[in-house]
């Protein structure tokens, strides 16, 4: 018996020294951490999205823009206006010619010169690598006509080629660092890439070569965190100093806590409903005019997204010059405008017509759980003035939408993600694009948005912007609800962290902390 | 012994066989489609042509049994396809993160089996007294208590009121303690009553009655001759367990942001990045009938009545 006390008095004490052991490195390393961060001026900051890599010319592009390490030629200011980035400046030589005069002194991470050269191999490989840039430059050919100046022909007219060289799937970086296993690309930002962790972080410190005003920060270190709630409590528990994408629940939450601050943004995302142009239901404008004048948008924007948004008029938020739309005010009652369309009311209170109650299918999806909730109030708000409503919550909404049948859909959408109404008005609107999911054909609207790509003058594109949505707007194919806020949340102590409508520049150079 | 090896070799080929079909046919069949979910990642729209490239890019033109072919292809000739996302091959995807998950999976495992021991010898040994009342209502609670509400109550409390532990990510020890807790503290509860009960189902054993008569006390006989025998049962639960965590905790791994397989694979799932959904799958198949060939090997150890 005495020797099974020894052997387990004997397993308890190396089980009791391996976790000293243990406990001790960590102390060790949490000390190290804590006097790095007394010498450092450093920041953490919780994203929600993970890339999955650092190829700038993926579908991560936005993570790499938002860490503060990569830019582009072009950058939107805080109002959407194109302005000079790693391009000073640019100028029209011809319809589909554009010449670029690149920045002097800029220098990849890597120590190589940015040159005219570097850049086109940059543009062209985001082009080869990913359809949605060729889509958005619709570059013929890139021409590196000295150090600084190139040039680049458009295989049409590109009215939105200067707002569009903002995306980040534009990202200028040294093509050839990428044939290095050793080390990260080669941007040109204000920070550059220390260490990324997959699915966990990514670690930037301030580039000490950088062309522009160098980083205040010394190190950022940008943590993944997907779950809304533990990004939530990691900021209130200081592991984090700012946080994006807040749920509207949480506003009220983080307010009566002293040290954080709130921020919110008008986003450049719409909430809206889709009508089926091909439903039985719906292709008549009267029935489209009717539920479209019965949304209650500011009751849904003050309940629902907790006064967070702005109510839409048309499909760009106000912020935009091309989305300052006039309010369209239906003058006829809902009775007029259903029996003008040969609907009458049966005894139940319901619309009926020929012998048919009006009942119609309204699909949502569980990826934005608001707009099931602003379905749920359209749902009652029908059913009221007699009209049945039958929500059916789908998984994928865009393949529903394509090989379903289907009356009214919510859908949500960032419109003009380039500060530009082209991309989203052609992918949108134009009767043969794939992205027309409801079945919406105008011929005066085709020639329109045509027009438009050919206009470079940005007061007349704007012009011709505004008139397209309100040719579109007399149809009714969609009812826009609301622009809903991005809300990001921060420590005071950190400064310079601003809510733009704008989703690319989170970190950037003059954040700083106290 | 050789025979076992052999027999259950042959499982493994015919389990995985079944997997890989199964779990091909079920994604292919589950709504999504990869090209237009990656295009549209930031909900800005995408053209018809950017759709079509990208799905013939990723291969999603091919015919269906094409693909599966190839799929099968690749799963017995060891190359797992690559990520549509990353365009890494899934093999190294997968074990990249399996240390992360299998730091947690061997923490979460030792609380359990420490919650298990502690609780069940006590309560057993105590029995209807107050450890064994407060062991009954932790048993209750642990099976009651959904992982992803004691994950988040141990946030609040450890991180964001005492301000005591890190409440997300994984390098130091502490970073460890909360998600390993919410892994193993509920299990561990469940399973200490079965230990316990089982302790006291051999209490009235004939052998119990001899020791007793022996003179030796009734702790001694729990824990130096009963609780070797009421292992076995336990062996079990704790293979399926370690095989359950190693799969990846997919509720845990997310809460706390620990860059595991859990987390991966719901990344994978919303992105219906197919080669990564289905290599998991595969992955985790063959863990479970691993670690059920452990178990079995252990239990021919623990009785050898079995070795017979």
């Amino acid at each position: 018996m005495k020797k099974w006390y020894k052997r387990y008095i004997t397993w308890f004490c190396m089980a009791l020294c391996i976790l000293a052991l243990v406990g001790c490195s960590a102390k060790e390393e949490q000390v190290s951490a804590l006097s790095k961060e007394e010498n450092e001026n450093t920041a953490t900051l919780a994203f929600s999205w993970s890339p999955s890599g650092l190829d700038p010319h993926s579908a991560d592009s936005w993570e790499i823009m938002r860490s503060g390490a990569a830019e582009t030629l072009i950058k939107l200011s805080k109002e959407l206006v194109p302005e000079p980035w790693l391009a000073k400046s640019w100028e029209q030589v011809d319809e589909t010619t554009w010449l670029f005069e690149l920045q002097e002194n800029v220098k990849f991470h890597n120590g190589k010169a940015m040159d005219a050269t570097a850049v086109k191999d940059s543009l062209q490989r985001a082009i080869d690598n990913h359809q949605g840039t060729k889509d958005l430059l619709k570059i013929k050919t890139i021409e590196a006509v000295s150090k600084t100046q190139l040039k680049i022909q458009t295989t049409e007219v590109n009215a939105a080629l200067i707002s569009n060289l903002a995306d980040p799937g534009t990202i200028i970086m040294d093509v050839d660092s990428l044939d290095s296993e050793d080390s990260y690309p080669a941007f040109t930002g204000a920070f550059v890439v220390k260490q990324f962790n997959q699915d966990e972080s990514l670690i930037v410190q301030r580039y000490e070569d950088y062309w522009g005003d160098k980083a205040k920060l010394d190190e950022v270190t940008i943590k993944y965190i997907s779950d809304a709630n533990t990004r939530l409590m990691a900021l209130q528990s200081g592991d984090v100093d700012g946080a994006t994408d807040i749920s509207v629940e949480y506003i009220e939450v983080l307010g009566k806590n002293e040290q954080l601050e709130v921020l919110t943004a008008q986003s450049l995302r719409t909430h809206l409903v889709m009508y089926n142009m091909d439903s039985p239901l719906f292709k008549q404008l009267a029935v489209r005019k009717v539920v479209d004048s019965l949304i209650p948008r500011q009751e849904m924007m003050d309940s629902v997204l907790m006064g967070q948004g702005t109510v839409a008029v048309g499909p760009f938020s106000s912020i935009l010059q091309f989305g300052q739309l006039d309010q369209m005010e239906e003058n006829q009652s809902v009775d007029g405008l259903m029996e003008q369309d040969g609907w009458s009311k049966n005894r139940d209170g319901l619309w009926e017509k020929d012998g048919k109650v009006f009942e119609a299918t309204f699909l949502t999806f569980p990826q934005r759980p608001e707009l099931t909730v602003l379905a749920e109030v359209i749902q009652s708000k029908l059913l009221e003035q007699g009209m049945k409503v039958n929500i059916r919550q789908v998984e994928n909404i865009d393949e529903t939408l394509v090989n379903e049948e289907w009356d009214l859909a919510m859908y949500s959408m960032l419109t003009a993600h380039t500060g530009s109404p082209h991309f989203f008005l052609e992918t949108f609107y134009k009767t043969d694009s794939a992205s027309n999911m409801n079945h919406f054909a105008s011929r005066t609207v085709d020639a329109m948005i045509d027009e438009m790509h050919g206009t470079t003058d940005p007061e007349k594109s704007t012009e011709l912007a505004i008139e397209i949505q309100e040719e579109i707007a007399e149809e009714v194919p969609h009812s826009y609800i609301v622009h809903p806020n991005t809300v990001f949340a921060v420590n005071k102590d950190l400064q310079g962290f601003e809510a733009l409508p704008i989703e690319y520049y989170y970190n950037h150079a003059n954040i700083d902390k106290e | 012994m050789l025979k076992f090896l052999l027999e259950r070799l042959l499982q493994l080929v015919l389990v995985v066989f079944c997997v890989a079909t199964l779990t091909f046919i079920l994604v292919r069949i589950s709504p999504g489609d990869p090209a237009t979910i990656m295009l549209k990642a930031n909900e800005v729209p995408a053209s018809s042509e950017a759709i079509h490239a990208l799905r013939s890019e990723l291969g999603l033109t091919n015919s269906i049994s094409g693909q599966y072919i190839e799929w099968l292809q690749q799963i017995f000739t060891g190359e797992w396809g690559e990520s549509f996302v990353s365009q890494k091959p899934v093999i190294n995807e997968l074990f990249v993160r399996l240390p992360a998950t299998l730091e947690l999976a061997l923490a979460g495992l030792a609380i359990m089996l420490a919650v298990t021991f502690v609780m069940g010898i006590s309560t057993a040994v105590y029995e209807n007294g107050l450890a064994d009342k407060i062991g009954r209502v932790l048993a209750l609670l642990g099976s009651a208590i959904p992982t992803f509400w004691l994950g988040f109550l141990c946030i609040y409390l450890f991180s964001v009121s005492l301000g005591w532990l890190p409440s997300i990510g994984r390098g130091s020890f502490e970073n460890l303690i909360l998600p390993a807790t919410t892994l193993g503290l509920g299990l561990g509860t469940v399973y200490a009553r079965v230990l316990r009960a089982h302790m006291l189902e051999l209490l009235q054993q004939p052998f119990v009655k001899a020791s007793r008569a022996r003179g030796l006390s009734k702790k001694r006989i729990l824990v130096f001759q009963i609780l070797k025998q009421a292992l076995l049962p336990i062996v079990t639960m704790v293979g399926t367990s370690f095989a359950f965590m190693l799969g990846g905790s997919i509720i845990v791994e997310s809460i706390f942001s620990w860059p595991g397989l859990g987390q991966y694979v719901i990344e994978s799932i919303n992105m219906r990045d197919y080669p990564v959904i289905q290599g998991y799958v595969v992955f985790a198949a063959i863990l479970f009938v691993g670690i059920h060939m452990l178990v079995d090997f252990i239990y021919l150890l623990i009785d050898p009545r079995l070795r017979v």
